[in-house]
């Protein structure tokens, strides 16, 4: 476009008047795309964007919505189902917090496990951690009194019982957890405890009100 | 085209903008005061960014309470006051009629400009929320809500009361952005901050408000600005108008439902970053029939049409960028770097601002019914402003770059990062200071237009006279 | 276009429609989590805070932290989050239940802090970085008094590098209750949800 002169760039001159911008675009905005009995291909390519962009918006959507479940945050995850929310636990995960909490097993035994020489026996490569799993459970689910010698060293002090009546009141697959815990630390190797294990000797002694003494378990296999 | 202009017929300057010069001038005005308030702070927050020491023991300034602060004198003053100016304007001369309530929209620009000037003092002193674009301390909000519907007004009565039936596609913009911003303020205020949502849900919020910001307001603002000019300048009808209303309403609806792109990989389930992708897909329509219905603008001359050629541009380039950014594979590197703050810069100085600009260079001298000034001013406030632009967004993104790749590496501390981007940062500085003289040139320029002491005699009304010859064109 | 009450109508539907669908929809989902009770661990998950450290809160709001840190540990695989040490699993909606104002943060120009109270013990170093500062890291002198001993020196004072002799240099309540907030600050329990996903599940699905 060439003009006569420079405009001046202190104000815009307009081309039209208000009236006359309204009115000109008044009579579009109705219009039918094939009004002059042609299809102009402006419409038809922008409806047909349009569609792909629906398109494209519903496949990201169906794909990545994490199914609107609040408790997806991976958009490649799936909602957890409602049957299977119980994730099985590594015992020896669980078992570490439990022998952990204040009071428990840590207090006396100690987070290494070697107890206090001359009051509380050491669980360490101890006959009584790693052997048999009858005596064990029976010292956890009841506690244990009197002398006992344990690797060698002779030691007389009480163990209060985690199971029923005493101040925890441990479950059953709590207490598998926590002893196959200290069967599988420090250097201990002996095999896992099953809470069906910890249940049964539980039911066999419903009857146990008092703690057990190490004559007493040593009588059992 | 017809070139030479025939006869003058009707003077472009009516009884409508003489009536609405004081006020319409003050709202423009306060603007421009904000806008430099607002460099100023700018400045400030830019210099912190490379030199964390700068001002670190002033309380009121910290880099959190810089940035608050030059955010909200941005947006709450320059962007609230300009937009609302010219929205008002273009509704009154769409409308036909001179604006009526214009008292209302003198004491509503007093509230709205003492609201935020108590806010940013709120921020400085400690009442800061932590929300982007709503840091403002909540006991302002009430006020300014007010205060909006009170400017707003005006607009309204010149939409409902417009002498066409017919509504063009800036009426339709002017009004979104006037009823819309009210809603939106209540509603992110309420769940925010007077009666907060629990844990994540706030984030949510926010994001949702940021996104509404942007789509439901400062967009429609500047596009009915741009929707305005662009035929006025040209002469010609919008070509694919027909499709202009989809576009319309695809931004409106679709708009704010991008709100989860701020929380890519954040704590939120993972519908609602998608849902962000999702809304930016369709959103690309609406850029895509405002690019084929306003790349008149292209060509278009006149000094306005400058300003609103780089503004449509870079609202483009803003779409594009901002929907690819809401992507997880880009964002996991973009995320949390100096590239969002110069997205921010696209959109908000680079499109809106710019529109703005455009339109305020092609309306004061039709509420003052006297040129601008000084055209020199002009020129130099058009380079310097680009300049400060480009160079702002430029150095912004190549420090992100920079600090992006550097976040990804877990071997790179923060303190090797800072010395990355370093040189960038000093960059942005100096971008910062030419935004700041820019904006400085053209406030001085306003004033000197509106206090009458400018070139005062060299206004005879035909100067606005509408070119007959190219309506032929129009139709 | 020329139904006035017709675009109004648009324009309430647009912006109801995306708040209800967006915030509305996310509080229905989100609104009412409670914490996870862990038997085993005997407890519920995550524990509240103490009142300084939820007034810290507010100061690290107000101070605008947020400018520089984030508070969300990206899951493991997913930025450098794991590797830099910031937390071993991805931040969950659960982890901010307790919190009155969550600072999600937007932006990383320092560390993450989400987990911060995990590997950060002593509030010394925190002390330490407030008052001096860094190359990155802007010393807020304002956050400490700097007063003359008389008699017996405060037990709040910290040490402080380059105190003149004679002087202790205390923490204002404002510092205590910040610093006390950020080692509170601790996304080391396991949630069920934030579990990483089984490989099985990692790559997309692409067949259904």
């Amino acid at each position: 476009m060439s003009t006569p002169s420079q405009p001046d760039p202190r104000a815009d001159q307009a081309s039209v008047s208000d009236e006359k911008l309204l009115a000109a675009h008044e009579p579009i905005l109705g219009q039918q795309p094939d009004e002059k009995g042609k299809y102009r291909l402006l419409p038809l390519a922008l409806l047909f964007i349009f569609s792909g962009m629906i398109f494209f918006g519903g496949t990201y959507l169906g794909r990545f919505s994490g199914w609107f479940d609040a408790r997806v945050f991976n958009e490649y995850g799936t909602p957890p189902k409602a049957g299977a929310a119980a994730v099985p636990v590594d015992p020896v995960v669980a078992g570490k917090k439990l022998y952990a909490i204040p009071g428990a097993c840590i207090t006396c035994h100690q987070p290494n496990g070697a107890g206090l020489p001359g009051a509380f026996p050491t669980l360490v490569k101890s006959e009584w951690v790693t052997g048999s799993d009858e005596r064990l459970v029976r010292i956890v689910l009841h506690g244990l009194t009197g002398p006992i010698k344990v690797a060698g060293v002779d030691f007389n002090s009480a163990m209060p019982g985690f199971g029923p009546g005493g101040g925890f009141n441990w479950s059953d697959d709590k207490i598998a957890a926590v002893l196959t815990y200290i069967r599988q630390e420090w250097g201990n190797q002996s095999g896992a405890i099953s809470t069906d294990r910890v249940a049964a000797i539980r039911t066999k002694e419903a009857a146990r009100k008092t703690p057990w003494t190490a004559a007493e378990l040593e009588k059992l296999p | 085209m017809p070139t030479v202009p025939t006869n003058a017929v009707p003077a472009e300057v009516t009884a409508i903008d003489t009536q609405a010069r004081g006020p319409l001038l003050l709202l423009l005005g306060s603007g421009l005061l904000w806008l430099v308030v607002g460099g100023v702070l700018a400045l400030i927050a830019a210099i912190q960014l490379h030199s964390p020491q700068f001002l670190a023991d002033c309380a009121y300034l910290t880099p959190g309470r810089a940035q608050a602060l030059r955010e909200t004198a941005f947006v709450y003053g320059w962007l609230a006051n300009a937009g609302l100016g010219l929205a008002l304007w273009i509704l009154g001369r769409l409308g036909g009629e001179p604006l009526r309530g214009l008292n209302w929209a003198v004491a509503g620009t007093l509230f709205w400009n003492l609201g935020i000037a108590a806010g940013l003092v709120g921020i400085a002193t400690g009442d800061m929320t932590s929300f982007t674009l709503l840091q403002l301390p909540r006991y302002v909000l009430p006020l300014l809500v007010f205060a909006y519907a009170c400017i707003a007004l005006p607009g309204v009565l010149a939409w409902s009361g417009r002498r066409a039936d017919m509504m063009y596609a800036s009426q339709w913009y002017a009004v979104a952005a006037l009823f819309l911003f009210p809603w939106l303020l209540m509603a992110s205020q309420a769940v925010l901050l007077w009666w907060p949502v629990r844990g994540v849900v706030q984030p949510i919020a926010a994001g949702w408000h940021v996104q509404s910001m942007w789509t439901l307001w400062l967009a429609p603002l500047a596009l009915a600005v741009l929707h305005y000019v662009l035929p006025k300048v040209s002469g010609r009808t919008l070509p694919a108008y027909e499709w202009a209303s989809l576009s319309f309403w695809t931004l409106l609806f679709a708009g704010a439902w991008t709100g989860g792109r701020h929380l890519v990989g954040g704590p939120v389930p993972a519908w609602i970053p998608t849902m962000a992708v999702v809304a930016g897909s369709l959103l690309l329509f609406h850029y895509l029939v405002l690019v084929i219905n306003c790349r008149g603008i292209m060509g278009a001359e006149g000094t306005g049409a400058g300003f609103l050629r780089f503004g449509f541009v870079a609202y483009v380039l803003f779409g594009g960028l901002d929907f690819l950014a809401s992507f997880r594979s880009l964002a996991e590197g973009s995320q949390f770097t100096l590239v969002e703050p110069a997205l921010r810069e696209i959109g908000l100085y680079g499109a809106i601002s710019m529109m703005f600009f455009g339109g305020i260079y092609y309306a004061v001298p039709r509420l003052t019914n006297r040129v601008w000034a000084s055209g020199a001013m002009i020129g130099g406030h058009r380079v310097l402003v680009i300049a400060g632009i480009v160079g702002a967004v430029l150095a912004l993104a190549i420090a992100g770059n920079s600090q992006g790749s550097a976040l990804l590496d877990p071997k790179v501390s923060f303190a090797e990062m800072a010395n990355q981007m370093r040189v960038s940062l000093l960059a942005h500085t100096a971008a910062q200071a030419v935004l700041l003289a820019a904006n400085l040139l053209l406030l001085v320029n306003f004033l000197r237009s509106a206090c009458c002491c400018g070139t005062s005699t060299e206004a005879p009304p035909a100067l606005f006279a509408v070119e007959s010859a190219k309506e032929g064109s129009a139709s | 276009m020329k139904n006035g009450p017709l675009l109004f109508t648009g324009l309430f539907l647009a912006f109801l429609i995306s708040f209800a669908g967006l915030v509305l929809g996310a509080h229905g989902q989100l609104g009412r989590l409670v914490p996870y009770h862990d038997d085993t661990e005997g407890g519920s998950f995550p524990q509240r805070v103490s009142g300084l450290a939820a007034r810290g809160q507010a100061v690290y709001a107000d101070l605008g932290c947020a400018a520089c840190h984030t508070q969300q540990v990206r899951r493991p695989g997913f930025g450098s989050d794991k590797d830099r040490g910031w937390g071993e699993r991805q931040s969950v909606a659960r982890d901010y239940i307790h919190q009155a104002r969550p600072q999600l943060g937007a932006s990383r120009l320092g560390p993450d802090l989400a987990n911060l109270g995990s590997r950060q013990k002593s509030d010394e170093a925190l002390y330490a970085l407030l008052h001096g500062g860094s190359a990155t890291h802007p010393a807020y002198k304002f956050l400490f008094e700097t007063r003359t001993i008389a008699g017996e020196p405060s037990p709040k004072a910290v040490k402080v590098a380059g105190a003149a002799r004679g002087t202790e240099t205390v923490p204002t309540e404002r510092a205590r209750a910040l610093v006390a907030y950020l080692l509170s600050l601790s996304t080391a329990y396991d949630y069920p949800e934030a579990k990483p996903l089984a490989p099985i599940a990692k790559a997309p699905e692409a067949k259904k």
